[in-house]
């Protein structure tokens, strides 16, 4: 029986979030911007989404004066996206072998 | 990009290509290292040419190492601004450097309190050291140097443990590195006999209270699994 593919990280904008910030101690906003080539709007609603699901944390602050955001995985996050992958692998080693 | 569904092979893809694109990410501007090597390096070259045309330039070289310290502080201001992302790497590095600077310091301190705090401890003891040179017959005091392995052996057990301790957040052994530390400034100023009681109050505090709570932690953990 496979399990099924967690919903909030089976679409390709949230599941490129989470893998830049799989390798990363926290990132701003604007470098998940620029590697995933996200416009602000769009790339805003999955971080909000993403942040609601508790996979990452999200904060707003103050850099000489202009407003900074930077986000970090949770362990919530990692336990998630590891048995995403480990779900993921489960679909690909059963499409190998047929 | 789009927020569009994939298939299990173009997710997999994706999260490989996302990695790699976050690891790209980070380039050492190199200009911390070219500071330190250029200081160290004109400082030693200076002093060998002191030393060996037997002249004095009329300060002492290895003061340009502190002035070093302002340019730095300019460039990891600097560096922290631009930085838009920070790598488990990169935070582990720091803590390497943290560590070493806290060392390095300590060592510092270490070569300069060593003769007051030898004399200290001689006088104490009611002994005075003189040197006599044979071919003048000229008898003046001697400058104690009387080397405290215990005391270097102290910040060499806090080097592992701080820095495991910073990278990894984990408060017992932070605590059991910088107790180290204070050990060694307290060993400076004490007898042979308080710093090998130093050393057994160091090993304490920085491995076996940090190793037990591990231990509790690990037995736990394999308790939650069977």
């Amino acid at each position: 029986m496979f399990k099924d593919l967690d919903p909030i990280l089976h679409s390709q904008l949230r599941l490129a979030i989470m893998s830049l910030l799989i390798g990363v101690q926290e990132a701003d906003f604007t470098f998940i911007k620029e590697k995933t080539n996200a416009t602000a709007g769009n790339l805003s609603v999955q971080v909000q989404k993403l942040k609601e699901a508790g996979y990452i944390d999200v904060n707003k602050q103050f850099k000489d004066n202009y407003p900074q955001t930077t986000c970090k995985i949770t362990q919530q996050g990692i336990t998630a996206f590891e048995a995403y992958v480990k779900a993921l692998q489960e679909y690909l080693q059963v499409g190998k072998t047929k | 990009m789009e927020d569009k569904q994939l298939n299990e092979q173009e997710s997999l893809q994706l999260i490989t290509e996302m990695i790699q694109k976050a690891k790209g990410g980070f380039h050492e501007s190199g200009s911390s290292a070219i500071l330190w090597g250029s200081a160290v390096g004109i400082a030693g070259i200076v002093s060998f040419i002191e030393s060996y045309w037997n002249f004095y330039i009329g300060f002492d070289i290895w003061f340009i190492l502190f002035a070093a310290i302002i340019p730095q502080i300019f460039i990891s201001i600097k560096e922290n601004k631009n930085k838009k992302a920070i790598s488990r790497e990169e935070r582990n590095m720091d803590a390497v450097w943290m560590v070493y600077a806290l060392s390095i310091i300590a060592v510092t301190f270490y070569t300069n309190i060593m003769p007051w705090a030898s004399e200290r401890l001689a006088s104490g003891e009611g002994t005075q050291y003189w040197k006599r040179t044979v071919a003048t017959g000229a008898v003046e005091r001697m400058r104690l140097f009387v080397p405290s392995a215990s005391s270097v052996y102290l910040i060499i057990y806090a080097i592992p443990t701080l820095t495991v301790g910073i990278a990894r957040r984990f408060k017992p052994m932070l605590i059991g590195g910088f107790v180290c530390y204070a050990l060694f400034f307290a060993s400076c100023f004490t007898s042979f006999t308080w710093d090998i009681l130093f050393n057994g109050i160091g090993g304490i505090c920085n491995w076996l209270i940090p190793g037990l709570i591990l231990r509790k932690r690990f037995l736990k953990q394999k308790a939650g699994n069977v």
